[in-house]
């Protein structure tokens, strides 16, 4: 980064990152061809990402687990044989790439990580779940009790190691046994280090070294994978990512129904921790955006959709803290890049309150003709065919689906054509249904 | 000690009576004869009874005779650091020699060396380390082991602090640390977060923490079977408990250092004090949860920086004490007992300290004057110490009992006197000088027959 950085405006670093996007210093290009390519799908989502319009729609499709069931593997393979997981991913992009602008990357969840740690937040194929399903399902509970706000804002790094990671780790449940870290400080401090000895210290320690090098490994494959395949014209999607105060303390620390009943019984502390947790997680989003080539960050939203909170809670417990997320990385001229899960339709006129023309929202099951009435010319429009359109209907309501969207949400460009989940049961030809007729009506 | 829904009702008098009483009656232990036990009970009474400023049968007798066991057998304290089969063993001999007399059963307070080098401490010079071989005791470096603008960090998330910053700067083996992330970035997939364990240098330091705590084992062994072996002889432990500081002492002693900290009392008053307050509130959990663990009933704190000439009373009375009664408030209410070992003088402290009830806190006094702190503080509180180091290692026997005979006479009206040196390690005090200290309490120390 420039020696000056610090006193770069916004739109400078923005445009600083997205000149890094277009034109990657360290790539080699397999070909001219995939070098011009590669220009050319970069500019189209440069384009997009500023509200303005490209040559034509672009495409984003979220395989999923498409590439392992084409090449007969199920999903816990994938998560164990990376060799394997990386093939299929290969062959996938091979058949589909060049027809699909799409590249598939092995980011799967990786299980010998999860065995190492004893990892308690998730149940797998194979771990809590059937060999052959093919989804990671998350175990919500308490994992932070009603009584421990206070523990989290007085020393956040204790909390975590002594409390919190014993708790979501079997293997780490040493930790628990660890001295607070002021004793180590004090005087004769060297009688703390006795604990280091316990074997299940000395366990946990182990769980993370060993935890820690198979992360390495399989990051070291997605890195390689990723590179080979913007060589090939792709440019990467992928970017940093973050999460919403309020789902970081609902889905990890308190649950959903701890939260819940937080909303009630001790408002003023959500709000306080939301605030709390606010500069650490703009940190993380800020700290992997600029390590990523795209500047986006990714932000999945769970626990503000419609159903979940009133609008009136929205306003107060969900909407603040996220809102200045959105501000502050726009402010690092990064590209917050949320992912409104569920139905939002009701939020929309709360959240076209951010800076113009600097984030992405992707939608899922909300009205997205209505979205773009209420957002058009501020945010790039990210969604959203139904999966259940692309797994059960026939091409032709495919194709009507996609002219809907292009007419109404991508009329003035700033518009991402996408499926609304993970395509694992959507037919083949729905896909090509939905690719051919984008980039045929799709162009501006 | 296990939480029962009656001892939230306990008054803190209660509470300590508790503690106290698990001293008085030591569980699983079998002492060697019923003299022993015997012995063992008449001395803890003795103890407990000075602690709450009660006549016991003569007043009690505290002494530490450091490194002496090793220079009497011709040994250094070089060599008893690093072979803990010779620590164990000259103790041994020493006890054997000398407890009856002293009234006491030496346990070694040697530093741990090896784990020290382990660790690569920069925290003290030691024998054969900074220090020479027959050095007696430890040598603290003082140096801004925080800096200046390094407080913000400290009270948002303390162990953050300590584990990225401070910790690798005085631990030469964790310097990998400084290069970590805050853990409290975690994400709810594992995978990157836990690259930094993936390098060598990081992981060299878990591992330096694990031989750190295998090497500080086998030394605890040794000195826990001599531990166990005192009790069952009959001599109750007087140094057990847990060590605990005032805030100010924690920040200027191993963090900011003496200077840091007293030019922040002038640039940064308020970010001392939200500091001491945030590390305040540490030190009561660290305290409380070890001694309930260990069943413990006292806790120790060496003041430094508070003592007179250091700072002037209104900065007493602003940034040293507040925090340090805050700390000592909680503890009391616990049921901890309390010992302030008030290093240098407190006489113009003595009217200011004065506000606990009646035996919660004892004060170990170096050489502030022992008759006004009987006048102003001895109705409240335990005192003890003040027989000069000097006067143990110059001193000839006679000059020492004559000298305890004085403080006896000065501070022994009423009980709540414990005969004492005033300060910590006697490393260089002649051996019949502190039999002399005994033979003062036996002999002019009798409340009753």
């Amino acid at each position: 980064m420039p020696g000056d950085w610090a006193q770069w405006t916004p739109e400078q670093k923005r445009e600083w990152r997205l000149n890094n996007f277009l034109n990657p210093a360290n790539l080699q290009f397999v070909s001219e061809k995939a070098k011009s390519d590669y220009r050319v799908r970069a500019q189209r989502l440069v384009d997009v990402y500023n509200v303005k319009e490209p040559d034509r729609v672009p495409i984003n499709l979220p395989v999923g687990n498409l590439p392992y069931m084409n090449y007969g593997i199920n999903l816990r393979t994938a998560m164990y044989d990376h060799e394997k997981a990386v093939a299929a991913c290969k062959k996938f992009n091979e058949e589909y790439s060049e027809e699909l602008e799409y590249w598939a990357n092995p980011m799967v969840t990786p299980g010998r990580v999860l065995d190492l740690l004893g990892y308690k937040l998730y149940s797998w194929p194979g771990h809590g779940l059937g060999e052959n399903v093919s989804i990671v399902q998350f175990l919500e509970a308490e994992y932070m009790k009603a009584d421990e706000y206070e523990c989290l804002f007085s020393d956040p790094m204790d909390f975590v190691v002594r409390r919190y990671w014993p708790r979501i780790s079997g293997e780490l449940e040493g930790l628990a046994r660890l001295l607070p870290f002021a004793d180590f400080t004090s005087y004769m401090s060297h009688r703390s280090f006795g604990i280091f000895d316990h074997p299940e210290v000395i366990r946990a320690f182990e769980a993370i070294l060993k935890a820690g090098k198979e992360a390495v490994r399989m990051a070291d494959y997605s890195r390689r994978f990723i590179k080979s395949l913007e060589e090939e014209g792709f440019p990467s999607q992928g970017g940093g990512g973050t999460t919403a105060p309020f789902d970081f303390l609902g889905d990890t620390l308190r649950g959903t129904k701890g939260l819940m009943l937080d909303m009630y019984r001790r408002p003023e502390t959500v709000i306080k921790a939301c605030e709390f947790l606010l500069p650490i997680l703009v940190a993380r989003g800020v700290n992997s955006g600029k390590a990523s080539r795209t500047g986006l960050v990714f932000i999945p939203l769970h626990k503000g959709l419609d159903g979940f909170m009133s609008g009136e809670q929205f306003d107060r417990f969900y909407w603040p803290t996220l809102r200045e997320l959105i501000v502050s990385l726009v402010r690092e001229g990064l590209r917050p890049y949320l992912f409104w899960e569920g139905n939002c339709t009701s939020r929309l006129e709360k959240i076209k309150d951010i800076p113009e023309g600097k984030a992405v929202y992707r939608f899922e099951a909300t009205d997205v003709m209505r979205a773009k009435e209420v957002l058009r010319g501020r945010v790039c429009i990210w969604g959203s065919v139904p999966v259940s359109l692309l797994a059960t209907g026939t091409p032709e309501d495919v194709k009507a689906c996609c002219k809907k969207l292009i007419d109404h949400v991508g009329d003035d460009g700033g518009f991402i054509m996408d499926a609304s989940a993970h395509l694992t049961d959507a037919k083949p030809e729905n896909v090509r249904a939905m690719f051919d007729f984008t980039k045929d009506y799709g162009v501006y | 000690m296990e939480e029962t829904d009656t001892s939230e009702e306990l008054t803190p008098e209660e509470k300590r009576n508790k503690r106290f009483e698990s001293w008085l009656e030591p569980l699983n232990v079998r002492f060697v004869s019923s003299e022993a036990e015997e012995a063992y009970k008449q001395r803890a009474r003795r103890f407990v009874d000075a602690y709450c400023v009660r006549e016991p049968d003569r007043v009690p007798v505290m002494v530490s005779v450091a490194t002496i066991p090793a220079y009497l057998y011709g040994s250094n304290s070089h060599a008893v650091m690093y072979d803990y089969q010779k620590m164990a063993d000259l103790w041994a001999r020493f006890n054997d020699d000398h407890a009856s007399v002293l009234e006491t059963f030496a346990i070694p307070t040697v530093v741990p060396a090896r784990v020290y080098d382990l660790l690569d401490l920069k925290l003290y010079a030691y024998a054969g380390r900074g220090l020479p071989t027959n050095a007696p005791a430890v040598q603290f470096v003082e140096d801004e082991y925080m800096k200046a603008d390094e407080y913000d960090a400290l009270i948002r998330d303390p162990s953050d602090f300590w584990i990225r910053v401070y910790l690798p700067r005085v631990y030469g083996a964790l310097e990998p640390f400084s290069s970590l992330a805050p853990f409290t970035d975690f994400v709810e997939m594992p995978g990157q977060t836990l690259a930094p364990f993936m390098r060598p240098d990081v992981q060299n330091a878990l591992q330096a923490l694990i031989d750190a705590g295998r090497e500080l084992s086998k030394r605890a062994v040794k000195v826990q079977a001599l531990a166990r072996q005192a009790i069952e002889l009959g001599y109750p432990l007087t140094t057990t408990g847990a060590f605990c500081k005032a805030p100010f002492d924690t920040l200027g002693d191993t963090m900011r250092g003496t200077r840091g900290i007293m030019m922040d009392m002038y640039r940064q008053p308020d970010k001392l004090l939200e500091a001491m307050d945030v590390i305040a509130d540490i030190s009561i959990q660290s305290a409380v949860s070890s001694l309930n663990a260990t069943k413990g009933f006292k806790a120790t704190f060496p003041l430094h920086k508070g003592a007179d000439g250091w700072m002037s009373n209104d900065q007493f009375n602003t940034f040293y004490w507040p925090s340090l009664k805050k700390v000592i408030d909680a503890l009391v209410k616990e049921g901890i007992f309390v010992v302030l070992f008030a290093e240098g003088s407190f006489n113009a402290r003595l009217e200011r300290v004065n506000e606990f009830e009646k035996g919660a806190v004892s004060w170990l006094f170096d050489r502030t004057d022992m008759a006004r702190a009987k006048q102003v503080l001895g109705e409240t509180c335990c005192i003890m110490g003040n027989v000069p180091a000097s006067l143990m290692v110059t001193g000839s026997p006679a000059n020492v009992k004559e000298y305890c005979r004085g403080l006896i006479a000065t501070c022994g009206g009423g009980g709540g006197y414990v005969l004492s040196p005033g300060s910590a390690a006697l490393d260089d005090a002649k051996l019949e000088n502190i039999k002399a200290m005994v033979d003062a309490a036996r002999e002019y120390g009798r409340y009753r027959e």
